[in-house]
């Protein structure tokens, strides 16, 4: 378990940055503290901060935010076979807590040999706490700071997307794709389709990848 | 409006955990499938970055936000954290929008 603490890190914070960012785009702490306890996932809480600041309808979100998570049906699917053991409500449990990261550190726990889901849901549950500490501490020092343009604090998701994006480049196909998600979304914002600029263009450009060959 | 999001957003997030859990599925999904799948998460977010670096607040950049971006990226892929490429691009934008 030692091997998990640059991740906990990195969860505090990223969780702390969230409840700074999504207080000062005006969110109250009631509904920040809610995203993290209900919705549980780093880069859907950002994708829905700046939507509800560009007054996207509620439909939008929502479908944005189940497109942004269609990879866990991967993950878990990849999950399958170890989880098997549990009784169906055991499943339902630990599906609530799964992440990019937990997904991580399970895989390569069981990729050695572990055989232990204890090890899976410790870690995954212990996410989970530390994400929503973290939010309300980002909440506590969000509320403090003044004008967050001065300090370049509005652009922290974007950043925060950015690195997200560079850390998941597997091979050359997934800088075409984004760089055009990038562009046509950015296009479409720009002749003033800004609600349907991110799911067009997330949904469009991942076709790249169907036409391309390894 | 802003609840029904939320609530909307956390049932469609656990829908998603949660269903390959509950049911086992018979048989593979074809490859060109899967490959959408696996691009699905970054074209979105790459998707989420355009808007927000060519027109912050809904008009064509002043260029302080495609300057950071570039730093961003660079931070990113040299230092391999999300936190060398946030500070990177927090601090890009405080000091060029000062300019």
């Amino acid at each position: 378990m030692g091997e998990g603490w640059p991740v906990m890190g990195t969860v505090l914070v990223v969780g702390t940055t969230f409840g700074v960012v999504a207080r000062q785009s005006g969110l109250q702490p009631l509904e920040i503290i809610a995203m993290s306890l209900l919705v549980f996932a780093g880069a859907s809480q950002f994708a829905m901060v700046q939507l509800f600041s560009q007054a996207t309808p509620a439909p939008i979100v929502i479908v944005s935010v189940f497109f942004i998570n269609l990879r866990h049906l991967l993950m878990a699917t990849s999950l399958r076979p170890q989880v098997g053991r549990l009784p169906l409500a055991g499943r339902l449990f630990a599906a609530f807590f799964l992440t990019d990261e937990s997904f991580a550190m399970a895989t390569g726990h069981f990729r050695r040999g572990g055989r232990s889901l204890a090890y899976y849901l410790t870690f995954a549950i212990a996410l989970f706490v530390l994400w929503n500490l973290a939010t309300i501490i980002g909440i506590v020092v969000g509320g403090a700071i003044g004008d967050p343009r001065r300090f370049g604090v509005d652009f922290a998701i974007t950043a925060t997307f950015i690195g997200i994006v560079v850390l998941a480049i597997r091979r050359p196909a997934d800088v075409v794709i984004a760089i055009v998600a990038g562009l046509v979304a950015g296009a479409l914002a720009l002749a003033g389709a800004s609600t349907i600029a991110v799911i067009t263009a997330g949904a469009v450009a991942p076709l790249i990848a169907v036409f391309v060959r390894r | 409006m802003i609840w029904i999001a939320i609530v909307g957003s956390a049932l469609a997030t656990y829908l998603t955990r949660s269903l390959p859990f509950a049911v086992t599925l018979g048989g593979r999904l074809p490859p060109a499938a899967t490959r959408y799948l696996e691009a699905l998460p970054v074209a979105i977010i790459a998707a989420l970055v355009g808007p927000a670096v060519v027109a912050p607040e809904g008009a064509l950049t002043h260029g302080a936000e495609p300057v950071a971006a570039a730093l961003v990226v660079a931070a990113v892929a040299w230092r391999r954290s999300l936190l060398a490429g946030v500070i990177a691009g927090v601090v890009a934008v405080a000091l060029i929008r000062m300019a």
